[in-house]
């Protein structure tokens, strides 16, 4: 069984730490401001606005010695990542969860928090939110859907999120435990013991930046790996910024995907909101959800 | 044990000296004057014109060839549709006239295959598999689960259409691939790298291109190092891309029980400004090894560049990392 981390109410903490890539603590501002209005306290860690000078927003041992002190503060009761980029992978090993396991908190981020999502799901049977970071809150994207999407998923409102049909769905319904993330970070997992099980399991993908080919040789991995064989349900969302090669791929990313799942029958669905871009809803990785892939739309809402 | 020569090619033969808990590894019969190497590309596609330099050359050499259906087929960037590779490469695979298969060009595309090709004609009647990058697949697969040798060597896209203007490396490149499949043993002198850990190891080669190994993880391909010598490159990777995929390698436990460990040529992806790395590849490498004792060294003459070397892979090398000279040579 998973074990759900407690919702926030008002008055809880947030604390915001950047476990991999560098971020300006003013790209952070609008978000802190947010999440005050909505009746939280933030409390920021020192990797955020940094005085790192490279591609981190600390050294491994600065970026791990936070992400440790705020999974161990009792009076911090969720998480919220700054952003992405690349880093988690480097100090997952050498996170001790030993206290986080007894008093589970919300780890909220995508991208390449993939990492811990996958690791919290597998090795932890925790549930963690995939959902937009400090970034998103930016340009008036506090105001849109998906970020409101992430207040309610953190006050513990059950998601009901429903998006247009596409011509690739598969039709069908799926009831499961909802997993997933960015391909690049699910695929270079494999074998790691951070490893995703999506065994009978609703997976969900994003992807941002990798060329065509490579997305093709990380689906083949997937499929290679056992992971398509038993999935309830396939949920793609964006896949932006594609690259192509000199010799074009010749297909598309969703032309791709359609095709390597032609051989199972579990229903899939193409355009999903979970991206790089502004459409990403709050998805509670661990949770169950039931997939409706229907003609005139899709609906996911959490059971 | 005795020395097998040059001129040995009577049978595919058991090397006794593989390591305790992996199967021997069977080397192919080397190639003898006369005998046919086929042409065939299970990955991206080469046109008729340009294998001409390689097939030239292998006839200099002494040996028939014979051209695969896919040599010149186009399906935008592979050579010719799955359907079209898989049979092509099965053919070659199967057809006991053909004592090795050289590959057109990398690229992308053996992944998609790899499960689909018969191995069992090969594994009573093996023969040498001749490529590098994409074709790490087919190496990482004939290596775990048939225990047969392969080349890792340049392909026929890498042939100097013209040898006047070749550069010596790169001759000896070509060169080394006629001194491979006709049984020398491979002895390769190579630059000290100031990282390198220095040491000596004795154990079988195996490796090929980093991302493409990643991509194996937890497959039934995916490449059992223990006890083994691993070498990697990689080419047009950022930094951080390359640091994550030797992360990959130690978290799936490759790394934990090498006997040396041989860096190759990596083609760095220029950081994006105000992301930059800040880190080396020495420094990349040594951060994951540093629990470990067994040699390392960097600058290989193998990857994506004009000197790359001929390796045996499975075969059964010795590493010696010194501070003045590096060596890896071919044992048996």
């Amino acid at each position: 069984m998973i074990t759900i981390p407690p919702y926030l109410k008002k008055g809880d903490v947030i604390g915001i730490t950047c476990p991999a890539g560098y971020m300006a603590k003013e790209k952070a501002q609008t978000c802190i401001e947010t999440l005050q209005s909505w009746g939280f306290e933030v409390m920021v860690g020192h990797t955020l606005g940094s005085a790192s000078t490279n591609y981190f927003s600390g050294t491994d041992d600065e970026r791990r010695d936070e992400l440790q002190a705020m999974l161990d503060d009792e009076h911090i009761n969720a998480i919220l990542f700054g952003r992405g980029g690349y880093g988690m992978g480097r100090i997952i090993d050498q996170l001790n969860f030993t206290r986080f396991k007894k008093h589970p908190k919300w780890l909220i981020g995508f991208s390449d928090i993939t990492v811990i999502h996958c690791h919290l799901n597998s090795r932890l049977k925790i549930a963690g939110m995939h959902a937009p970071m400090a970034a998103a809150f930016n340009d008036e994207g506090y105001k849109n859907e998906f970020v409101q999407s992430l207040r309610k998923a953190i006050t513990g409102k059950k998601a009901r999120y429903k998006t247009a049909a596409h011509a690739f769905n598969r039709l069908g319904i799926a009831s499961a435990e909802l997993v997933g993330g960015n391909l690049t970070l699910l695929s270079h997992l494999c074998g790691t013991a951070s490893e995703l099980d999506t065994r009978k399991k609703i997976l969900f993908l994003e992807d941002i930046g990798e060329y065509t080919y490579n997305m093709d040789r990380m689906l083949y991995q997937l499929k290679r790996s056992g992971k398509l064989d038993t999935l309830a349900g396939l949920i793609i969302g964006g896949f932006t910024d594609i690259k192509d090669t000199e010799r074009p791929f010749g297909k598309t990313i969703y032309e791709i995907i359609r095709e390597i799942v032609a051989p199972y029958s579990f229903p899939v669905c193409f355009g999903f909101p979970v991206s790089h871009e502004k459409e990403n809803y709050a998805l509670k990785v661990g949770v169950n959800y039931t997939l409706q892939v229907g003609k005139a739309g899709v609906k996911l809402s959490e059971m | 044990m005795m020395p097998l020569t040059a001129g040995f090619v009577s049978m595919g033969r058991i090397n006794e000296m593989a390591n305790e808990g992996d199967s021997p590894v069977q080397i192919p019969p080397y190639l003898k004057p006369g005998d046919t190497i086929g042409i065939s590309c299970p990955a991206g596609s080469i046109t008729h014109e340009d294998i001409q330099p390689a097939v030239k050359k292998l006839m200099e050499w002494g040996f028939q060839v014979k051209e695969g259906s896919t040599v010149g087929k186009k399906n935008f960037t592979f050579g010719g549709t799955d359907e079209e590779r898989k049979n092509d490469f099965q053919e070659m695979l199967d057809d006991k006239s053909i004592k090795a298969i050289l590959c057109g060009r990398g690229g992308y595309g053996a992944i998609r295959i790899i499960d689909d090709l018969d191995f069992k004609n090969f594994s009573k009647h093996p023969k040498w598999i001749i490529g590098f990058s994409d074709i790490t697949v087919i190496h990482s697969h004939v290596n775990r689960n048939l225990r047969v040798a392969a080349i890792h060597s340049k392909m026929c896209n890498s042939f100097p259409a013209d040898w006047s203007k070749a550069e010596q490396v790169q001759v000896d490149s070509i060169e080394s691939i006629r001194q491979c499949i006709t049984g020398e043993k491979m002895n390769y002198l190579f630059t000290p790298n100031a990282a390198n850990r220095t040491g000596m190891a004795d154990g079988e080669l195996v490796g090929g291109n980093l991302k493409t190994l990643e991509t194996m993880a937890d497959t039934k391909t995916d490449l059992v190092t223990k006890d083994k010598i691993l070498f990697v490159e990689d080419t047009d990777e950022y930094l951080y891309s390359i640091d994550r995929m030797f992360w990959n390698l130690k978290r799936t436990g490759k790394l934990a029980h090498l006997k040396g460990l041989i860096i190759g040529g990596f083609k760095v992806k220029k950081d994006d400004a105000g992301d930059e790395f800040g880190k080396t590849i020495e420094e990349i490498v040594m951060e994951k090894v540093s629990g470990y004792t067994y040699p390392v060294c960097f600058d290989f003459p193998v990857g994506h560049q004009k000197n790359n070397m001929a390796l045996k892979c499975g075969a059964q090398h010795k590493l010696s990392v010194h501070l003045n000279e590096c060596r890896l040579n071919e044992i048996r």
